[in-house]
């Protein structure tokens, strides 16, 4: 009886697994992309998350696309104002088709924005609030009538464009996603896996969390490319490696110190300045961040349209910080305390600002808490100072956003609850310049980088570079080159 | 019988408010994660209305549980998928590691044990006890990147991670697999050290019986209930999802599913997750209940009194 029943014991697990266990080949010719985030959503009118973002590019096409100063360019439309209240669009002619055969026409751009009006559990639906009515002119030609004067609506429009015959049937974008871009949707199990719709080549994104794991995948030959979040000393790591290429680009991807404007002790100037020299960013971004990785002023780069390449950087300066916080009436050593997530690269980064702000007088305390209570956490305004980083900015409205006395939560991103009635006038103005500059001299936040963009490949992959914001529209030329080791 | 199920039942049931209280009671909810800081109050609490979130907290728990008696653990509030689609991928991988993992653990632990008592204070002792010192002391964050250096980079026997090939579960199953093996080696060590002094070995050996037969038959079986009790824990906690494991071998299991959904507040999610692990421990314990039954006749004399 008890050998039946050990035998049992030991054999079903053994039937489950080679039951259970069906491989789902990849493709060899697949492009095997490791990421460290799965998307989530693959309809553009939910997705938020950079990795749904980023694949949603090449599915979708968009009417408004962005040039190397981020203004906003003609996508699949370019368009004219006709008054302050009124943008009129013109289709390009010969557009791809959607994926599903349909030609994509003003009908399907109309229906598009109309349902993400519709959608109450959207988060860009707020975005596009202030359209009134979307009338169609021609096949080719539509117009958007504003409720309200907004110079910066046609940046708006960066929405994939979807069929509007799919759209009436409430078909399942979020996991099949059809489309008009470059890759149509081929499958998604535990990867996803897009086809290029030129030559067939298809890319699979395998989600891999870990970036020893995703390094050992691509050493492998797991995986063929990667890109993004990976420590510095994995990259130096791959570059002593023969068969596995590295890219390195400057990125405009902002990080910064965020502060409770609403503290008493951070309320004085003194004390923010204090922190400004408190901290040595060079060194840190020699010691822990990626090649490439360079101080920001501002949120925007200085290459940006509005960006400022004239504001003067903090530099290290502990003995002045120290000065600071004692003519400002604080007494040391200044105990504040620091909110990260519970990410291993931003509690490192954390360890190393407390080493460093202890010689300006300053004990930071830190404390990492996992992501959903971080960022409740800051968005609350239960905080002194969090790191965080902008990603993926475009537009210089976002100082408004973040900074305008009118976007205090809950009615937008002030998380840190500045109020600066001087300010207010420089947004109203649209004075970029003025902007940055007093933003730089009054630090609501604490400028540190932009981070730089890598990418490690192996060495037959041609024709991809990492992009400043992180984009993966590289995989649209991507090859493999032939009589090559693989 | 009957009182063991009423305790399953109850145990549950305690499970399920705890956790609906627990995750209401953190910080941030799904609405804030669904729509970001740009959403109009007002938007927010249409969605909120639209979710149920705007119930009081008794009535959102009766809701729950009435959909939970009719089978419906309902939808991923991010990704509109059906709870019960994650499940029928995520569990059974979590089942298929959990089980293989319990083997290498027995295969190589059991074994290793009784050489180690039947060494008991020689060097061959002290060898089994280092190694199994140095087993239970390795992180699985650590053992797992060696694991797929050594099988998989160096030797290229082994795929790195994911759930692509059969052998994917080699490496996640031996990383689980050696830790629970060093704990068993010392419990078996430990309890048929206890056994073998009995004055039954001593009469069994009198007897003439082969030392194998001894050991089998009358030492080791005598010797088991610890063990199972140490396998009945494990293989609980191994069915709860391992989480560390499941990340860093990309294994889509339930540990991972139960983390994800904590982190984006995903209520329904994350309510079935910790339902299901509850069941696991309660289901698990109530088979180890079984097999004591089964492999220590003194356990069935006691109860049949």
């Amino acid at each position: 009886m008890y050998r039946h029943f050990l035998l049992l014991l030991v054999a079903l697990p053994c039937v489950m697994l080679t039951v259970g266990c069906q491989p789902t080949s990849v493709e060899k010719e697949a492009v095997r992309f490791a990421i460290a985030q799965a998307p989530l959503n693959l309809d553009p009118r939910y997705a938020t998350d950079a990795a749904s973002e980023r694949v949603n590019r090449l599915i979708y096409q968009r009417l408004v696309e962005f040039d190397d100063h981020s203004k906003p360019v003609p996508g699949i439309a370019s368009w004219k104002n006709l008054g302050d209240q009124n943008y009129q669009f013109t289709l390009k002619q010969n557009l791809a088709p959607f994926h599903d055969g349909q030609l994509l026409s003003a009908d399907d751009v109309k229906a598009t924005y109309e349902s993400l009006q519709q959608l109450p559990d959207s988060p860009h639906a707020a975005e596009f609030a202030n359209i009134r009515a979307i009338q169609i002119i021609n096949h080719y030609t539509l117009e958007f009538k504003l409720k309200q004067v907004d110079p910066h609506f046609a940046s708006k429009l960066i929405i994939g464009i979807l069929p509007k015959s799919l759209i009436a049937q409430q078909h399942d974008f979020v996991h099949q996603p059809v489309g008009n871009g470059v890759f149509k949707f081929d499958s998604w199990n535990n990867t996803l896996t897009l086809e290029r719709i030129d030559d067939g080549q298809q890319v699979t994104f395998i989600e891999v969390k870990d970036p020893t794991v995703r390094v050992l995948k691509l050493m492998r030959g797991e995986a063929d490319l990667l890109q993004g979040d990976l420590p510095p000393e994995l990259i130096q790591y791959m570059q002593t490696k023969p068969r596995i290429k590295v890219a390195t680009t400057q990125g405009a991807n902002y990080s910064y110190l965020g502060l409770n404007m609403q503290d008493p002790i951070l309320a004085k100037h003194k004390v923010r300045q204090a922190l400004a020299y408190a901290i040595d960013r060079q060194a840190l971004i020699d010691a822990v961040m990626v090649d490439h990785t360079r101080l920001a002023d501002a949120i925007l780069p200085p290459e940006h349209y509005a960006g400022n390449p004239l504001l003067k950087a903090y530099t290290y300066q502990p003995a002045l910080a120290k000065q600071l916080l004692e003519e400002a009436g604080v007494a040391l050593p200044l105990k504040l305390v620091y909110k990260t997530s519970t990410d291993a690269q931003r509690v490192r980064l954390a360890t190393i600002l407390q080493a460093q702000m202890k010689a300006a007088g300053i004990a930071l305390e830190i404390r990492s808490l996992d992501w959903g209570t971080f960022f409740a956490e800051v968005k609350k305004g239960k905080f002194q100072l969090y790191g965080l980083t902008w990603v993926g900015i475009k537009t210089p409205e976002i100082y408004s956003k973040v900074f305008g006395t009118t976007y205090i939560p809950p009615n937008g991103f002030n998380r840190g609850r500045y109020s600066d009635l001087a300010l207010d006038e420089m947004l109203r103005q649209e004075d970029w310049q003025a902007v940055t500059a007093r933003i730089h001299e009054q630090l609501p936040y604490i400028p540190l980088w932009y981070e730089g963009q890598a990418a490690a490949m192996r060495q037959h992959i041609v024709g991809y570079r990492p992009k400043a914001d992180g984009n993966w529209d590289d995989l649209k030329t991507i090859k493999r080159a032939k009589g090559q080791l693989q | 019988m009957i009182s063991r199920l009423l305790n399953l039942i109850s145990v549950v049931f305690g499970v399920l408010v705890l956790t609906f209280l627990l995750i209401h009671l953190v910080p941030g909810d799904p609405v804030e994660v669904m729509l970001g800081d740009s959403a109009s109050v007002t938007d927010r609490e249409a969605l909120r209305e639209q979710l149920g979130l705007n119930k009081p907290l008794l009535v959102q728990f009766g809701t729950y549980l009435n959909n939970l008696a009719h089978g419906d653990l309902g939808q991923s509030i991010h990704t509109k998928t059906p709870v019960i689609d994650l499940f029928k991928t995520r569990y059974p991988a979590s089942i298929k590691l959990a089980f293989l993992s319990l083997i290498i653990g027995i295969v190589i632990g059991v074994p290793l044990g009784v050489y180690a008592a039947l060494k008991a204070g020689h060097w061959q002792d002290l060898v089994v006890t280092i190694i199994s010192v140095r087993l239970s002391a390795m992180p699985v964050f650590w053992l797992g990147p060696m694991l797929m250096l050594v099988f998989a980079v160096w030797l290229g026997w082994l795929p790195v991670s994911g759930m692509d090939e059969p052998t994917s579960i080699i490496l996640p199953a031996l990383t689980l697999g050696f830790g629970l093996s060093a704990i068993l080696t010392r419990m078996t060590r430990t309890s048929l050290l206890e056994v073998l002094n009995d004055d039954f070995i001593r009469t069994a050996r009198a007897k003439g019986l082969s030392e194998t037969r001894v050991i089998v038959r009358h030492a080791l079986r005598a010797a088991l209930l610890p063990i199972v009790t140490i396998v009945g824990l494990q293989m609980g906690s191994l069915l709860a999802g391992t989480v560390i494991t499941e990340t860093i071998f990309s294994w889509d299991g339930i540990g991972r599913l139960l983390v994800e959904s904590i982190e984006k507040r995903d209520y329904p999610v994350t309510q079935a997750c910790v339902l299901a692990v509850a069941l696991s421990y309660v289901v698990i314990n109530l088979f180890t209940d079984v097999v004591y039954r089964l492999v220590d006749p003194r356990v069935r004399h006691a109860q049949a009194r």
